[in-house]
């Protein structure tokens, strides 16, 4: 509480505002063109919304009127000046103005449509319904403008719009509940949108066109604002359209706020702060989405040189430093090598390192020693283990659907990609453009997996792109903007693969078909095989298709492609994408620091799609290196990385860990005595360790297919199963190594310490470890039943070592 | 207006904390200590136990089809009536599909809900969300399922966690949305204990519940002890939810390997072979019988979902065409398994005088279109379904609301799924008004104020 006034007394003395209106200049086309004004005022670390409260004037009312709410509207050709005052404040806007006079008709695609959109009148739950509603069906939000113009204009017999006398169309009595409308009332019969609807028809109802102008992008003001709680914001949203002309839009945006713990937004796009916090308010207009970023500064106290001191090694803290200044959260401490070195080892490569390394990077003196344990690491075999693990993972490699010699040669074909460190685009190329033996190729056994058009094309965009398109095999996707017939463009690009058997069994040979289609279900007929947003190929073109999609797929400018790599590999070693969930970088989802994103995905296109550039740069990062441990103003952030996120280890790397500390590989039946679990290529080899702990079962391309989640079978397993009591009670394990070396219980634990935390125990921790030792040996008895004793207490010590928080999460 | 904070103690009503202490004294029989035990019991001193209703949802995962399940409409054209006939049932006047012989013997058990909708989108995740918590969610706030929100309300009774899910999660269903099953934004200790298991599988056991034989208790008791110990020297998991959740889970363990009566109520193997076909040998009707034994042993909510995906698996989702199910599996294989199951389940109940203060629900995520697709199928359709309701303090044997004549609108009643919810909560005697602590604090009324319960299934 106290902080929260230190915070408002600070704001409260800041230095005078500066104000400025946005948007920065207006150009009024047309007797029906508007533009809302804001006036924003600049208060240094914070912004405030003056809109409201501005005196608005205009410098020659004939040109162009300015109201008590900032709205300026079109009176007569020419330039006027437009001022805001307030607080001795002032701030000038020009408005030049033309056609003011000039003939209008609304447009059918550019007005009515987002009228009965921001209506809802053609949302999922109304009209917008597959099957429609009471007889009257529109397109989903009305992405197809020409059939819902034949549907009002042609069906219901002429009922829906009627020329000859406009008020009676039921496009007008029924949402104003002039007549029953089981919609509730959805238009009030003073209100613009109505009279952009009565004058449409009584203009005759003109059909759209491809003439038609259409919306090439959207812009909001203001694009970012940090504001206080209990501020509000109007935003305003303009579309600017293929023909370079730009509308004010604000009025028929739809807006949600997706922290509404932050803030909230209302349907006329004013923005009330509600807590503490950042958040993406989203902007949806004729199937363009755009963001204002709206952030609340936590009342903490962080002095500036918090910022300014932090060590900056690459771009990737530059933007995070940023993020946290905009917040008032201060990052936690760097964590010390012992930590870094354990957490290196578990995010880069999945294994803990040996109490040998840890001692000896503990005593290196150089400087940049973490960044040669970093180069170090990404050349071990355990990092490809670990990252063939992830990206099998990816690609569902498994018994299930694959004979075993089919199964080896797709993993081998990965885990070799992994060791050259092959690009991602070439990774991805080489999927997608190959022929022949899947036994020579073992690439090619993707599409054995995926024999099925429909599910090749949608395993294509959630394993490639981060997307989900499943919804629209059926029917428009009800909450993304892609559309059916998108759906079998897209899945057509993959209905010319082959797939026969070859020399022996688990052999297949991937053929390019000469003929083959896939239809679209309504259409029975097929579309020109597209990528999404993309270009078509010819129907009739013999190339194969597959080279299309994949010069798509893999082109620099295909964001999807890199995001989603880049979110997948972020994820890993920070704890969370920067959009989350990590496998869902749809436009629609908003990362948690987008300029970071940029960059991020810049630097990975700039450097040829290099993984393990990637991972360098990540590792290399101050923010990489955080400590976990929160400090007094970061302790509820999870997303914006100022501090480690520790996670539980992955059921895999975790039984390997306890093999590692315990001196007792894990047995898999089927292979090679020594094998870690992140070396197996199936994950249908029978464990029940594994299986508890969250293994995926590589059925669907879904991260949430492995589960991280602590829960009481893991408890059990842990406390009463097998897996981890057989490997300490094993006779021939670290624990009978270390009691037959004949070593003091302290030299025991110290060594124990090193292995399981990398770390030395301290002096506290010593001492009461040795008493807990000591206190479990037998004072009096046979040696046989004294050593038997001791090693007992030496197993339940470990065993408490591998159960506790500091081995099962990294951190 | 009873609010509850997460992170600070409680007001506890003085006779309760003396019951809670002693009842957490019973449990130690390890010397266990169970904070967890303590934490927010108190709001649950306010129910007499007359009042101390259970609940079993039958999440009827694929969403089944209205007109050919709960609401025939046999004097539709023939594109919406589909294939199925009603039969009679033993409360005059209701009549329901011929795909449920044995449930139409106990219609006097368990009402029928036939104006049940929702607005949002018509996927099956947001439907799972709504039936499960009351609410779509919104603005990143994940709503707890109504299970969830009754262990934090009430803790659990005696040994066993507070609610169970049978016997796995909802998977993928197509919308890559949160399906509702969690606890959501009270946080990960109040998520449900998940079985994830198939209790139909010859060897079915809850594995590892008692320590191997080569293990003394002693030992099993240092280890925890030592744990304790090592862990407390690390201060960094503080903050971490995933963290505290780890040693919560740790003390449940323990909890569970220390009672009997909890360890027994897995043990599905010691049910009469009679009783366990009755229920139907497959993974819905062993899930219901082991729902019974968990109420038994106390646990306060069970969640069964009947299937784990509606891809490439025979559900209720009858789009008619692959990966989906087609429209005669009604008959031949998802209505007997439901009917059996069910039927089994409120049979039981009654014979061991559980239904009385335990309400059984089944319900689907929403309806499917009136009209048969060219496929011969039914698509998604969240205008108009209906649920089965009875048990604890519902009636039987009544109808609520109606559907038009092609069962695609309410045309009596609307109910949605926020009264659902409600009518759930009002049954399991928590004050609708109760608030919840929401992220920073910020407390959440359970339902939305204004949402009333369905009055008419209450005498």
């Amino acid at each position: 509480m106290t902080r929260v006034l230190v915070f408002f007394a600070m704001a409260g003395i800041l230095p005078a505002a500066k104000l400025s209106i946005y948007p920065p200049k207006v150009d009024l086309a047309g007797p029906e063109a508007r533009q809302q004004l804001l006036a924003e005022a600049d208060l240094g670390r914070a912004q405030e919304d003056w809109t409201r409260l501005a005196e608005w004037s205009s410098s020659n009312p004939k040109v162009a009127a300015v109201d008590a709410s900032g709205l300026v509207t079109p009176a007569g050709e020419g330039e006027a000046v437009i001022t805001a005052r307030r607080e001795g404040q002032s701030a000038t806007v020009k408005v030049r103005v033309h056609g003011a006079r000039a003939p209008f008709t609304w447009s059918f695609r550019n007005h009515v449509i987002p009228v009965l959109t921001k209506a809802g009148c053609n949302q999922g739950a109304c009209h917008g319904a597959l099957a429609g509603k009471n007889g009257f069906k529109l397109t989903l939000r009305g992405y197809d403008p020409e059939l819902d113009y034949d549907m009002l204009t042609r069906q219901s017999a002429g009922r829906r719009v009627s020329l000859a006398e406009p008020s009676s169309s039921l496009m007008l009595l029924k949402p104003t509940m002039a007549i029953p409308h089981g919609g509730g009332k959805r238009l009030a019969p003073n209100s613009l949108e109505y009279r952009v609807i009565a004058e449409w028809i009584a203009a005759g109802a003109p059909r759209p066109n491809s003439k038609d102008k259409e919306v090439a992008a959207l812009e909001v003001f203001p694009g970012k604002a940090i504001l206080k709680p209990g501020s509000e914001q109007q935003l305003v949203v303009r579309a600017k359209y293929s023909d370079g002309s730009i509308d004010d839009v604000t009025r028929w945006v739809k807006y949600t706020s997706n922290s509404e713990g932050v803030a909230t937004v209302d349907e006329s796009g004013r923005v009330k702060v509600t807590g503490h916090g950042e958040t993406a308010v989203t902007l949806w207009y004729s199937s363009r989405v755009l963001y204002a970023t709206i952030t609340s500064p936590y009342p903490n106290t962080v002095s500036q040189d918090v910022y300014d001191s932090f060590p900056r090694n690459n771009f990737i803290d530059n933007h995070i430093i940023a993020k946290l200044k905009n917040l008032n959260i201060a990052p936690s401490k760097p964590a010390d090598d012992a930590t870094f070195i354990r957490r290196a080892y578990l995010d880069t490569a999945g294994i803990l390192p040996t109490a040998e390394e840890v001692e000896q990077f503990l005593a290196e003196k150089s400087a940049d020693k973490r960044s040669k344990l970093i180069d170090r690491l990404l050349e071990r075999e355990e990092f490809a283990d670990y990252w063939a693990y992830k990206w099998s993972d990816l690609l569902l490699v498994s018994s299930r659907k694959l004979r075993p010699n089919a199964m080896w040669s797709f993993y081998y074909w990965i885990r070799d990609s992994v060791k050259q460190n092959k690009p991602w685009d070439e990774f991805a190329r080489e999927i997608f453009t190959g022929t022949g033996s899947t036994r020579q190729n073992g690439a090619l056994n993707y599409f054995v997996l995926h024999k099925d058009t429909v599910d090749l094309a949608e395993n294509v965009t959630q394993a490639f792109l981060g997307q989900r398109l499943t919804c629209a095999r059926c029917h428009n996707h009800p909450l993304e903007k892609w559309t059916q017939r998108q759906y079998y463009q897209f899945a057509n690009l993959f209905s010319r693969v082959g797939v026969k058997n070859g020399s022996e069994p688990g052999d297949s040979i991937v053929y390019v078909k000469t003929a083959g289609e896939i239809n679209h279900p309504r259409l029975l007929r097929p579309l020109p095989p597209t990528p999404l947003d993309g270009q078509p190929a010819p129907l009739d073109a013999q190339a194969d298709r597959r080279l299309h999609f994949a010069k798509w797929l893999t082109s620099p400018d295909n964001v999807y492609f890199s995001r989603n790599l880049v979110n997948r590999v972020w994820g890993n070693f920070m704890g969370r994408g920067l959009s989350h969930p990590v496998d869902d970088v749809r436009a629609t989802n908003p990362a948690s620091n987008q300029e970071l994103f940029d960059a991020l995905v810049k630097d990975f296109v700039d450097h040829g799609f290099d993984v393990k550039h990637l991972i360098r740069t990540i590792m290399n990062s101050s923010t990489y290196q955080l400590s976990a441990e929160a400090n007094a103003t970061n302790q509820s952030d999870n997303i914006y990385y100022s501090r480690y996120i520790v996670k539980r280890l992955p059921g895999e790397v975790l039984l390997d860990a306890m093999s590692q500390v315990t001196g007792v590989p894990s047995e898999f039946r089927g292979y090679p005595a020594s094998t870690r679990a992140l070396q197996l290529p199936d994950t249908r080899v029978v464990s029940q360790f594994l299986e508890v702990f969250g293994r995926p079962k590589r059925v669907i391309c879904d991260a949430a297919e492995r589960s991280s989640d602590p829960s009481i079978t893991q408890a059990l397993h842990v406390i009463n199963g097998d897996t981890l009591n057989r490997k300490l009670s094993a006779p021939d394990g670290y624990v009978s190594l270390l009691l037959k070396l004949g070593l003091s219980d302290a030299r025991i634990l110290e060594h124990l310490t090193l292995s399981a935390f990398s770390r030395y125990p301290s002096e506290a921790e010593k001492q009461q470890w040795v008493a807990m030792l000591e206190k479990a040996r037998l004072a009096t008895g046979t040696p046989e039943a004294k050593q038997e004793a001791r090693r007992q207490g030496l197993e339940d010590f470990v065993w408490a070592m591998m159960t506790s928080k500091e081995f099962i999460f990294n951190h | 207006m009873f609010r509850l904070d997460a992170d600070r103690p409680v007001e506890f009503c003085d006779g309760l904390r003396r019951r809670d202490f002693l009842h957490a004294g019973a449990l130690s029989a390890l010397g266990l200590t169970l904070p967890g035990l303590f934490r927010l019991k108190a709001f649950g001193a306010t129910t007499d136990p007359q009042k101390d209703v259970n609940c079993i949802m039958l999440m009827l995962v694929g969403a089944p089809s209205q007109i050919d399940t709960w609401d025939m409409k046999p004097n539709a054209p023939a594109e919406i009536r589909g294939p199925f006939k009603p039969i009679k049932t033993n409360v005059p006047g209701i009549e329901i599909s011929e795909n449920f012989p044995r449930m139409a013997k106990h219609a006097d058990k368990y009402s029928l809900v036939r104006s049940v909708y929702h607005t949002a989108a018509a996927v099956h995740d947001t439907g799972h969300q709504m039936m499960q918590t009351g609410r779509l969610f919104q603005g990143g706030i994940e709503h707890p399922h109504i299970g969830c929100v009754l262990g934090k309300l009430k803790g659990p009774k005696g040994d066993v966690p507070a609610h169970v899910l049978l016997p796995r999660p909802i998977g993928n269903t197509g919308g890559n949305m949160p399906h509702g099953q969690s606890a959501g934004y009270l946080g990960k200790a109040y998520d449900p204990f998940v079985l994830n298991a198939d209790p139909s599988d010859p060897n079915f056991r809850v594995p590892d519940m008692l320590p191997p034989d080569y293990l003394s208790a002693l030992r099993v008791e240092r280890r925890r002890e030592w744990r304790a110990a090592i862990d407390k020297t690390v201060s960094m998991f503080e903050t971490s939810q995933d963290a505290r959740l780890l040693d919560s889970t740790f003390q449940q363990a323990y909890t569970l390997m220390s009672s009997q009566k909890a360890r027994a109520a897995f043990e599905l193997h010691k049910e009469p072979e009679k009783v366990r076909e009755k229920y139907g040998m497959n993974r819905f009707g062993q899930s219901c019988l082991l729902a019974r034994r968990m109420i038994e042993a106390g646990v306060r909510f069970v969640t069964v979902n009947m299937f784990e995906t509606v891809f490439d698996e025979i559900t209720w989702d009858i789009h008619g065409s692959k990966p989906f199910s087609p429209i005669s599996c009604y008959k031949d294989l998802v209505g007997p398994m439901f009917d059996n199951a069910f039927s089994s389940l409120v049979e039981e109940l009654g014979e061991r005088g559980l239904l009385a203060n335990t309400m059984v629900v089944a319900m689907g995520e929403f309806g499917r279109t009136p009209k048969v697709n060219p496929a011969g199928g039914r698509d998604h359709w969240p205008q108009c379904w209906t649920i089965v309701m009875g048990g604890g303090p519902l009636k039987g044997g009544t109808i609520v609301g109606a559907s038009d004549e092609i069962a695609a609108a309410p045309k009596d009643r609307p109910v949605n799924p926020a009264e659902v919810a409600a009518t759930l909560y009002q049954g399991l005697g928590i004050d609708l008004r109760v608030e919840l602590p929401g992220a920073q604090g910020r407390p959440i009324p359970i339902v939305d104020r204004g949402v009333e319960p369905i009055h008419e299934l209450f005498a």
